[in-house]
């Protein structure tokens, strides 16, 4: 076959192909799998799948409400305190009130979740602040007042309702092992692929959707366009919100344990996965799937380095390692750019 | 329609008036503007024309005066909003795109939002851009995203969205400054177009031969009072320039004797970067003010910093004095007495959160030390009040911001500050883009001055009648390369013109 004669679009298809982060990134993971797989032959099996998946979740869930943040222009880092806060109201109301109901759980835990992030918004959005500072600053109000307010008296899985437990064990299908003990695809997956359309279909065909990509690419050319900047803060720091309150059920259901000391405090390993998908840290420039593909390379190492032989402690390291190396390529690529038109400037 | 020859006009702005906190910034100015007519603005900084076309858009309100638009006459309490409703679009300097989202969004994305939908029909969004870059002659690729086009789409793109929300006057702030020459041209051929679809342009410039090469009529304003309208045809730049200042501008031509025997200051043997420019050599004396000129993106730019070590070369040998010298960082330069002023002063020349003694005194630090090596206060004063007072910068006080300044005044500064480290060598890169005629006159004679003074100055700059008045010789730049020599006083205006743009015999 003459591959020159290849037709033009599906020539310049390939090198728009070849052009995406996301096509280095979806490499970079197919040959780390291998190379995991040589080590350990249990790594690629369904099995393992549906545990990575189950387990991913709620880290993913809260990776695309990040990456909405950075698309803004903005930086969140307390939506780990709100995910918690979420999780620890929803589940003390359901106890009290003596009730066991999955939708009434999201409900509340939701609910609590878009409070929180709206708070996020309206302080942004009206004192005009930074919103590194602002979450900052919130992240710890919102857990110190959890921990006032509700108390910090851990919940175990003996006291737990009913629903947490039947939604931990709920698949979509299920399969049989050779012994007979059944495995399948976790409920969670569904809510997270869900959750990716929704944002897909909300960043790209909703006017608000757009106007977040657009105040995150120059604030003040939205605003003369007539985005109204103020309503779309509140609505991208809300839903952050909202993905929150998401992952805090599903967090209770996965571990069966709830305690409000935890979680806080690992920020930065989703904000680190969602770079490592390309989005610029700065604002305007991200995608879906690169955050898909920047949360499955995050979680495929981070549980491969054990199988690899490597301590866990080194994953800290690595989570600092990959927000330094995705912001200097980032920084080294605009410098490129000015250098040919002669701009010496520090973004 | 009407036959009404009335109805012929757009815009007519009588009389109107504003003061902020007692500053008057426009009194009794009226603009005229037809269908379908190429008008411009000018007025030296300061004279009222952004706070004219900020009234015309509705962004201010003026104290007195009547406007009537399209027809109708502008009631009060008018916002920006109305007047794009009615037809106005501004296009500032900045374009105010949306550089990370694509052409197709830039153009219709307005539309979506002044409709008030909230969903995003991507098709119809493709549609529109598409038949507004035609309507245009335009061709771009709907897809590319903004930040990654040159300014010259950009602009394109800016004019495309205007023309979306039915814009019947369209108002360019400075459109022209960061454009090639052809660039310009295409500009032009576009604004024609929208000529013939009946669409009127308000054009902003400094750059006075484009605006009476471009317009119809030239509306001059000076000190926010009325100077009156002109046919374009009618002008020349010089007795523009007398419109804009208020008195007649001479054009002298930079007399001195330089000593060219002995060892040059500065000489290039062969520079080269690849991509940048190729096999520059020229030399430089004591005393001397050597023109480079050629269009944007000749090489000017990237020979100057160059030698300024910003942009090291990959190829050839520069000296000065005679010795051979490596200058890869801007250290290197300030070390070896080279001092740069750059195109862009307020991003690259200023700190502009400090005030304008520290923009002067921040190249000289370190000679300001004191007894436990802590910059001495004393000195610090010492040397701003020279300099404040030596390059006349209007302040009422060295201590108040740097942007409290006018852009001439900003750009004394920058020259101040440069000036301070006493350079044997001073490249000026454009040093009067944007600055007012009078200001413009002042900085010449300081680059004069200084050469009197037995420094080796290079004066980079795009227009011709400055570098003819200023400058001993001038070498003309094409694609990286010098194409020629020439000496102000056996040449012309035309001659030079031909020379630069490529199309002399």
């Amino acid at each position: 076959m003459d591959w020159s004669a290849a037709t033009p679009a599906s020539a310049d298809l390939f090198r728009r192909i070849l052009r995406r982060n996301e096509f280095y990134l979806l490499l970079f993971f197919v040959c780390f799998c291998a190379l995991v797989q040589g080590f350990a032959s249990s790594f690629l099996t369904l099995e393992n799948l549906f545990d990575v998946t189950k387990t991913s979740a709620g880290f993913a869930i809260l990776a695309v409400g990040v990456l909405v943040v950075l698309l803004s222009g903005g930086i969140d880092v307390s939506f780990l305190a709100i995910a918690i806060s979420a999780q620890y109201g929803a589940v003390k109301l359901l106890i009290a009130l003596g009730v066991s109901s999955l939708p009434m759980a999201f409900a509340v835990s939701c609910g609590i979740g878009i409070l929180l992030g709206a708070i996020n918004g309206v302080l942004i959005s009206a004192f005009r602040l930074p919103t590194l500072i602002t979450t900052l600053g919130t992240q710890t109000v919102f857990h110190g007042l959890l921990l006032t307010l509700l108390g910090s008296r851990a919940i175990n899985s003996s006291d737990l309702p009913r629903c947490f437990l039947d939604f931990s064990k709920a698949h979509v299908f299920t399969l049989a092992k050779p012994d007979g003990t059944p495995y399948g695809l976790s409920a969670f997956v569904p809510i997270a692929v869900g959750v990716y359309v929704l944002t897909w279909l909300f960043l790209k065909f909703t006017k608000i959707g757009r106007g977040t990509l657009a105040i995150g690419g120059n604030v003040e050319s939205a605003r003369r366009i007539g985005f109204h900047v103020p309503l779309i803060q509140i609505s991208v720091y809300s839903y952050v919100g909202f993905l929150a309150g998401i992952m805090g059920i599903i967090n209770v259901a996965l571990i069966r344990y709830v305690t409000p000391t935890t979680l806080v405090g690992s920020e930065l390993d989703v904000i680190a996965a969602v770079v490592l998908g390309g989005a610029r840290i700065t604002g305007g420039k991200g995608t879906i799937i690169g955050t898909v593909l920047g949360v499955a390379i995050f979680q495929v190492l981070q549980t491969s380095l054990v199988l690899l032989g490597l301590s866990s402690f080194w994953q800290r390291a690595f989570v600092g390692l990959i927000i330094i190396v995705g912001m200097s390529v980032t920084a080294y690529q605009t410098k490129l750019r000015n250098a040919r038109s002669l701009i010496f400037r520090l973004e | 329609m009407t036959t009404n020859p009335a109805s012929r006009v757009l815009l007519d702005v009588q009389g109107v008036s504003k003061a902020y906190k007692g500053v008057q910034a426009l009194s009794d100015v009226s603009i005229t503007i037809h269908r379908g007519e190429i008008h411009s603005l000018v007025g030296e900084n300061g004279s009222g024309k952004s706070t004219l076309i900020k009234i015309i858009a509705g962004v201010t309100q003026p104290d007195r005066g009547e406007i009537v638009f399209d027809g109708k006459h502008r009631t009060e309490g008018i916002t920006a909003l109305g007047a794009i409703r009615a037809g106005i679009q501004v296009i500032y300097q900045d374009l105010s795109l949306l550089p990370n989202l694509t052409v197709a969004e830039n153009i219709a994305l307005s539309q979506v939002v002044e409709k008030g939908r909230r969903f995003i029909n991507w098709a119809s969004m493709r549609r529109v851009a598409e038949s507004e870059l035609r309507s245009i002659h335009a061709q771009l690729d709907l897809d590319a995203v903004v930040e990654d086009l040159p300014v010259s789409s950009r602009q394109l793109v800016a004019i495309a969205r205007a023309l979306t929300q039915g814009a019947k006057l369209i108002i360019m702030d400075e459109p022209t400054t960061a454009l090639t020459k052809p660039e310009v041209e295409a500009l032009v051929a576009v604004i024609e177009e929208l000529r013939s679809r009946d669409i009127s342009t308000l054009f902003v410039s400094h750059k006075l031969d484009e605006v009476l090469e471009i317009s119809d009529r030239v509306t001059v304003i000076r000190d926010g009072k009325p100077v009156g309208v002109f046919p374009a045809s009618d002008l020349t730049t010089s007795e523009l320039e007398a419109h804009m200042t208020g008195k007649p501008v001479t054009r002298e031509r930079f007399e001195s004797s330089t000593d060219t025997t002995g060892v040059p200051l500065l000489e290039l043997r062969n520079l080269s970067r690849k991509g940048h420019f190729s096999e520059v050599s020229l030399k430089l004396w004591k005393g001397e003010i050597l023109g480079i000129t050629g269009l944007l993106g000749a090489g000017r730019t990237e020979v100057a910093l160059s030698i300024f070590g910003m942009n090291p070369a990959d190829a050839g040998e520069l000296l000065l004095n005679g010795e051979r010298v490596t200058i890869r960082s801007t250290e290197d330069a300030v070390r070896n007495g080279i001092g740069y002023l750059p195109e862009d002063r307020v991003v690259q020349g200023l700190f502009e959160s400090k005030s304008i003694g520290e923009n002067i005194v921040v190249t000289i630090l370190e000679r300001l030390l004191g007894g436990l090596r802590l910059v001495s206060a004393r000195k610090a004063r010492q040397a701003i009040t020279r300099w404040v007072s030596e390059l006349k910068i209007k302040t009422a006080s060295s201590a108040l911001p740097v942007t409290s300044l006018s852009g001439g005044n900003q750009q004394k500064v920058v020259i101040g500050k440069w000036l301070a480290i006493q350079p044997q060598l001073f490249i000026l890169d454009n040093p009067t883009v944007g600055i007012d005629v009078a200001s413009k006159a002042y900085i010449h004679g300081i680059v004069r001055d200084l050469a009197r003074a037995d420094m080796g100055v290079i004066l980079i700059s795009d227009e011709i009648p400055e570098v003819l008045a200023t400058c001993n010789r001038v070498l003309v730049m094409k694609e990286g390369r010098i194409i020629c020599e020439v000496r102000p006083a056996e040449t012309t205006e035309e001659e030079l013109y031909g020379l630069v743009s490529g199309n002399a015999s």
